[in-house]
């Protein structure tokens, strides 16, 4: 669960980012997160991964205190969380297995683990003939896929997906949600959509939250599920 | 617990092989910087090793009035009073006899003052070691000064003066032996840096799936370790071949007078210290450019 009381944030250099914003996330929610750019929107997600502290209120995320975090902790903590980004972000010269592999490795999965757990991801993300491919040999739908697998790979209880359809057209937006829709409903994750795309969140209508100039304007609660 | 390890080593290869242009560009800069504290380290022991036999050699001889022998012991304990005097060793004029006949290079010879046994000429002789050559002068003079003293006998104010000379030659070695690896230390830094630069979305992706900070900075100690290696293997060899070489060619002497230290097992040491210089060198290389980048992201 996601908990965050009066957080606001200004940076080092004077911007006010986030001011006294309120928001609970149950756990297997499925949320959008929708502002223009320079909204806040990077920054709420940069809090929640551990990446920014805020400069006032608390945040807490499956019972830790983000804010309060110890830097050695961070990474722990990260591992309860998995972020997708808008340009995937992939080893360009590891296959797609090995990608997906990399975030089990880091933790110190064992092999045989790492080999079952990587084969059932990308059943998943319907990416299994591709294990041995290069991500430049794939389509950008299929290389935010393989992100996603290995966002997903060490089962953490949120996916944050920050503009996930940003370079995809809209066919391919459509299945990305649909698989996020997936890896919510099978995997049981709490999934956080950060986006600007109004055409997927019609779409698949889900719970909205509205960010603009750093306050939250609206959470429209349209066909959430809790 | 080992799988971690070896993988560890493997990243750290295979980031050497990813970047081998950059890798190999600065183990040759290592190289020369190693080269040049291999020179360094070859000269400044050397003459270590001169200045200390020199050091060693000198001592002052304090001859005891013929006929007084008996108070040798009274007048050890009073030179031992004065500043700077490391220790005493006091030769009857038996052994000082015997000294002279061994330091004889025929048997001829040394049958022939064998028969003036007898009658020996040598006096009791008490050699002071002195802790620096340059207390040599101030000691001489106190000793002067001590009730039946014959002779006080030094090499002379020259040897002061080469003595405070190698002193400073030592001295300014190890200060360019030590500049030297900082230097080596800062080439691998840079290169580390620049490698992370270029692998900060490696770092991002590792750091995000929740990889600690050691397990971040690890493959790239690594890589740091077998770069400053690599930059070592030429100097090693060098330094075992060259040495080899200049003590062959001088015959194992510097102006026949200063002997040069044996190559075997001296050469060896100076590779083993030059294989280290480099691990070492390119450990505290990357980590600390491994270390100030992660600090810098949270």
């Amino acid at each position: 669960m996601i908990s965050i009381r009066d957080v606001s944030k200004t940076y080092k250099n004077g911007t006010h980012a986030l001011y006294n914003i309120n928001l609970e996330i149950q756990d297997r929610e499925f949320v959008y997160i929708v502002g223009s750019t320079g909204s806040g929107k990077s920054t709420l997600i940069k809090i929640l991964n551990g990446e920014e502290i805020p400069t006032s209120g608390e945040v807490m995320v499956n019972g830790t205190n983000v804010g309060k975090l110890r830097f050695g902790k961070v990474p722990l903590y990260r591992r309860g969380i998995g972020v997708v980004f808008q340009d995937y972000r992939l080893l360009p010269r590891r296959t797609v297995f090995e990608n997906v592999a990399y975030a089990l490795e880091v933790v110190d999965a064992k092999k045989k683990d790492i080999r079952v757990r990587v084969r059932e991801v990308l059943k998943l993300v319907d990416l299994e003939d591709k294990a041995t491919s290069f991500p430049d040999e794939l389509s950008g739908g299929q290389q935010q896929r393989v992100a996603i697998a290995r966002a997903i790979a060490n089962k953490p209880k949120i996916l944050i997906a920050d503009e996930p359809t940003g370079n995809l057209d809209p066919k391919k937006s459509d299945e990305i949600i649909q698989l996020l829709e997936k890896i919510n409903k099978e995997e049981e994750t709490t999934i956080l959509i950060v986006t600007h795309d109004t055409q997927i969140v019609r779409h698949h209508p889900k719970r909205m939250v509205m960010i603009e100039s750093g306050h939250i304007v609206a959470d429209l609660n349209k066909g959430a599920k809790i | 617990m080992f799988r971690r390890f070896f993988r560890h080593i493997k990243e750290g290869f295979f980031g050497v092989f990813r970047h081998l242009g950059m890798a190999l560009s600065s183990a040759s800069a290592v190289m020369i910087t190693l080269i040049l504290i291999g020179l360094f380290l070859i000269v400044t022991l050397n003459l270590y090793d001169m200045t200390k036999t020199i050091e060693d050699s000198i001592s002052i001889s304090v001859l005891i009035e013929k006929g007084d022998e008996d108070s040798h012991e009274t007048i050890e304990e009073q030179i031992l009073k004065i500043d700077g005097v490391k220790s005493v060793t006091y030769r009857t004029p038996e052994e000082e006899f015997d000294y002279y006949l061994e330091t004889q290079g025929s048997d001829e010879l040394r049958t022939f003052y064998e028969e003036y046994r007898d009658d020996n000429p040598f006096r009791g002789n008490i050699l002071v070691e002195v802790e620096s050559g340059s207390q040599m002068a101030y000691v001489k003079e106190e000793i002067m000064k001590i009730a039946n003293v014959d002779e006080v006998a030094d090499g002379g104010a020259n040897t002061y003066t080469l003595l405070d000379m190698l002193d400073s030659i030592r001295l300014f070695g190890g200060i360019l032996v030590a500049a030297l690896c900082l230097l080596a230390i800062y080439l691998v830094y840079n290169t580390i840096k620049i490698t992370i630069a270029s692998r900060a979305d490696e770092i991002w992706i590792m750091r995000n799936v929740g990889a600690k900070n050691g397990y971040v900075r690890a493959p790239f100690l690594v890589e740091g370790i077998i770069i400053g290696f690599l930059g070592a293997i030429i100097p090693m060899i060098l330094a075992v071949v060259v040495y080899y070489y200049i003590y062959g060619e001088m015959n194992g002497s510097l102006f026949g007078a200063f002997y040069l230290i044996e190559p075997m097992p001296f050469a060896l040491y100076i590779a083993g210290i030059l294989g280290l210089t480099g691990i070492v060198v390119g450990f505290i290389g990357s980590y600390v450019s491994v270390c100030k980048y992660l600090r810098l992201k949270r």
